[in-house]
């Protein structure tokens, strides 16, 4: 399975610290959904864990789907998704921003999400304002907000990087 | 559905994260909600460094007296005195 792995800077792993090499398999001891293992997205899960560097990852054996990741027992970094750098990671953010005030257009009671959101987005990471406009659309629409706004989300990122469905 | 984590609910999880004890959809939020969360980021890291640094200290390290600060602390947390 072809899957995708943000990184930060210098294919360094967020938890663990771990530096990835790029073309080698790495093998994980045991492989529990969320413990130890090879973490990876589908194009789905990428709002999620928006980090530096984008990478695609092939995986190996058996994988487990988590719901916002998919877990492997081996892995190896195929190769950087280049077109995720600093300024794709700020039109995503203002992407976000556009759909959250597409949201609150004619809803009084909703502008507030809004001024939160542009008040965070030039301080805050792509994640961050990811995380704010799903909330915002779910503080407006509900739980399918949320999910209505984090399916725009890895749209949008699908669409704007190239991305092929991977492990959809 | 949202299930994004509150930095409270973060910090109230952190004891069992660093110990590796934390259940799986739980270590996912948890660590979903580090991605976009600066401060809790470093907060995580803050508690990492300290059990690093003392879990190096040995009884004999410590100060007579600093152990007889902690022992009363402790003595008086027990007894609801702190």
């Amino acid at each position: 399975m072809t899957a995708y792995k943000f990184l930060r800077a210098g294919r360094i792993a967020p938890f663990s610290g771990f530096e990835w090499p790029v073309g080698s398999w790495v093998e994980a001891e045991t492989r529990v959904a969320c413990g130890a293992g090879i973490h990876a997205c589908r194009v789905a899960d990428l709002p999620f864990w928006l980090l530096d560097e984008l990478w695609e990852i092939e995986l190996g054996d058996e994988i487990t789907q988590g719901a916002h990741k998919v877990v492997a027992k081996r892995g190896r970094l195929v190769r950087r998704v280049d077109a995720w750098d600093a300024e794709v990671s700020t039109e995503f953010a203002a992407a976000c921003v556009d759909r959250v005030r597409r949201l609150t257009e004619g809803r009084p009671e909703a502008e507030g999400h809004l001024a939160d959101v542009v008040a965070w987005a030039p301080h805050a990471s792509a994640a961050a304002v990811a995380s704010l406009a799903a909330r915002a659309w779910e503080a407006a629409e509900g739980g399918d907000g949320y999910d209505t706004e984090r399916t725009a989300q890895s749209a949008w990122l699908a669409g704007r990087l190239g991305l092929h469905p991977a492990g959809a | 559905m949202a299930s994004e984590l509150s930095c409270r609910e973060l910090v109230e999880l952190v004891t069992e994260y660093v110990e590796g004890t934390l259940p799986g959809d739980e270590l996912e939020r948890f660590e979903q909600h580090l991605v976009y969360c600066g401060p809790c980021a470093t907060h995580v890291e803050q508690m990492r460094e300290t059990i690093r640094v003392t879990g190096s200290l040995r009884e004999a390290d410590l100060d007579a007296a600093v152990a007889d600060g902690l022992l009363e602390a402790f003595r008086g947390w027990r007894d609801g005195r702190s």
